[in-house]
């Protein structure tokens, strides 16, 4: 069995005296995939990625982050934060050279140029005066420059128009592909996921909701339309809502469904959604046979 | 400029801090200029305030002095003023350096990395959090050192040429002046880095750990200032009490001493005059005594103070340290 990119178990984060972030949260993710941690804002996305950084140290818990702790795993790590920050006074050439002397060894300078080269973007520029489609753009040539083998990235997408993140997400996934990285990447838009993830971490309520192949996941579950009377209970009920003389819900059936009712499969934005809407619904623990298929 | 695209993958070299130091140097480039430029502008002042300006404002005093009562008094009136003026304002400047380092390292040195997130890009950039507080800490300290030490001593080299021979000089304990010379203000100013690196790991605000940081400084300035006479044993000095208490320098404490041994406080200051003669044979005076710290006690009191004031720096920076170590969840280096 390989070493998973990420694992954690029972991690928690609790800032201060205030609310938990994130508590007992457990999972663990394949290496090599894509992953979509989705969620409410709120939710502990961020608190998770930067738990799996090592820019925080869990409250409780532990967090595997290719095998090693978060901290001995820095260095093979790539971190995009939601805020991209950069040096302000910095040029784009300068803050690559930058990404080249702190990281002696492992930096990638084609890698970082190819980023920054499809933005149009002079490299004499200071980062104060650019875009922040452009922004993003240096951002990601610092973490893919780096060669990480994880890369964790935070709302990655959060600030660019629909062209600028079309673009940029097919760069990522062909940097991501071309090396083998895993990626994770938080983001409260199902929708720009659906098509480049094939994990999915669903977070809600400072736990972990979901966690699985996304095709595992929606194979699961099945959205059904029955009539009012219908006894849901034999399944596991994720959501139901009952609409005059019919009933639509999605469950996780325990056995065959009656041949009345009609089923479907849902779309991950409704299970996503239907997960959110009911924080009572119970939590899918990673079936084991899909983590051993996913090795 | 474009070249720097075309950085070729960099070799393992050498790396580490020299390559950090380049960096942070080229972050903080403006800092650095106006700091420089700062410290060199002192310290020229301070080169012609021990000078020209000492041997001219001697030259007057001499001159002054010269007088005689029922002649008109030729002397150079401007020498005089303007070495004053010089000397309040470059002790100002030199007393000012650790509030201006404190304040840039709160503000801008960590301050504003752990506020605009750019702390985090260089933790997940290679450079852990331990290296990268070490790295921040090491060379802007040995700058201060610098920075505040030249200026320092050579306030101290001033004062020492105008020593007797400016009537109007500062006495070596004035408080402005003690501060300014010799090794405390570099104390001070190593005390004001670390307050400012804390202040910026712990608020993660900018602005407030500057405040905070200068402050900080103040704090120790104002300890410093109320903890010198007890820094270091004080002499004694017993005298006649038809002389009051004598003994020239930084006062501890005065009063009379009484015929079983024991001392109170002076009531008054000589048996010259008739009511406090008689005041003092109530107490059972026998002489005035006063503590205090003589000329010669300059340096055992500017090194013990820096002393101590590089501990509260070396507790700062490990507090610094221990901060960085439980928030990241770094064990060691």
């Amino acid at each position: 069995m390989t070493v998973p990119a990420l694992e954690a178990d029972a991690l928690g984060k609790r800032f201060g005296r205030r609310a938990w972030a994130l508590r007992d949260c457990s999972f663990r993710l394949p290496a090599g995939r894509v992953c979509a941690v989705v969620g409410p804002n709120g939710a502990g996305k961020s608190t998770l990625l930067a738990l799996a950084a090592g820019l925080l140290a869990p409250t409780e818990g532990t967090v595997r982050v290719l095998g090693a702790r978060p901290a001995a795993a820095r260095p093979r790590v790539g971190y995009v934060d939601q805020d991209k920050p950069l040096y302000q006074q910095l040029t784009v050439a300068e803050t690559l050279r930058m990404g080249a002397d702190l990281n002696p060894g492992r930096w990638d300078a084609d890698t970082a140029r190819r980023v920054v080269a499809g933005g149009d973007l002079d490299p004499d520029r200071r980062i104060r005066v650019l875009s922040g489609g452009q922004r993003t753009r240096v951002a990601l040539a610092l973490a893919l420059g780096k060669r990480p083998e994880l890369l964790l990235l935070d709302e990655p997408m959060a600030d660019l128009d629909p062209l600028a993140r079309h673009e940029l997400m097919g760069l990522l996934m062909g940097e991501a592909a071309a090396h083998g990285t895993t990626v994770v990447m938080s983001s409260h838009v199902v929708a720009e996921l659906e098509d480049s993830c094939d994990h999915l971490l669903l977070v809600g309520g400072g736990q972990v909701r979901l966690s699985g192949e996304i095709d595992d996941l929606l194979a699961a579950h099945t959205r059904v339309t029955a009539p009012a009377t219908a006894d849901l209970s034999p399944h596991q009920v994720v959501e139901s809502r009952t609409t005059g003389r019919q009933l639509g819900a999605v469950i996780r059936p325990s056995g065959p469904l009656p041949a009345d009712w009609r089923t479907g499969t849902p779309t991950l934005e409704d299970l996503v959604l239907s997960y959110l809407r009911n924080p009572a619904a119970p939590a899918l623990p990673p079936a084991p046979e899909t983590l051993e298929a996913a090795v | 400029m474009t070249t720097a695209l075309a950085t070729p993958a960099a070799p393992a070299r050498a790396t580490g801090v020299p390559r950090q130091w380049r960096w942070l140097a080229r972050l903080h480039r403006p800092a650095l200029i106006c700091g420089g430029a700062l410290a060199l502008l002192t310290a020229a002042a301070l080169l012609w305030l021990g000078g020209p300006l000492t041997d001219a404002s001697a030259a007057a005093w001499k001159a002054y002095n010269a007088c005689a009562w029922d002649e008109v008094c030729r002397y150079d009136q401007d020498a005089i003023i303007l070495y004053k003026e010089v000397y309040t304002w470059t002790t100002a400047a030199v007393l000012a350096v650790p509030f201006l380092v404190a304040a840039w390292a709160g503000g801008a040195l960590v301050g504003r990395e752990t506020e605009s997130g750019t702390a985090r890009l260089a933790w997940t950039q290679g450079v852990s959090p331990t290296r990268w507080l070490a790295s921040r800490l090491t060379l802007p300290a040995l700058l201060v050192v610098v920075g505040s030490g030249l200026p320092a001593a050579l306030h101290r080299w001033a004062w020492t040429a105008a020593d007797g021979r400016v009537d109007t000089a500062k006495s070596w304990h004035s408080s402005a002046t003690f501060l300014a010379g010799g090794t405390v203000p570099v104390g001070l100013a190593l005390a004001g880095l670390a307050a400012g690196a804390l202040a910026g790991l712990l608020l993660s605000r900018a602005m407030a750990a500057l405040a905070t940081a200068a402050v900080a400084v103040g704090v120790l300035w104002a300890g410093a200032h109320a903890a010198l006479p007890y820094l270091w044993p004080s002499v004694t000095r017993v005298s006649g009490l038809r002389d009051g208490p004598l003994g020239s320098g930084m006062h501890v404490g005065e009063g009379v001493l009484t015929a079983d041994g024991g001392r109170a406080a002076a009531p008054c200051f000589t048996s010259r005059l008739p009511d406090c003669r008689e005041e003092l044979a109530d107490l059972g005076a026998t002489a005035f005594y006063r503590d205090f710290h003589p000329a010669s006690h300059y340096w055992p009191l500017q090194l013990v103070t820096t002393g101590i004031l590089l501990a509260v720096a070396g507790l700062l920076t490990y507090a610094a340290f221990q901060v960085l170590r439980r928030t990241t969840g770094t064990a060691r280096g």
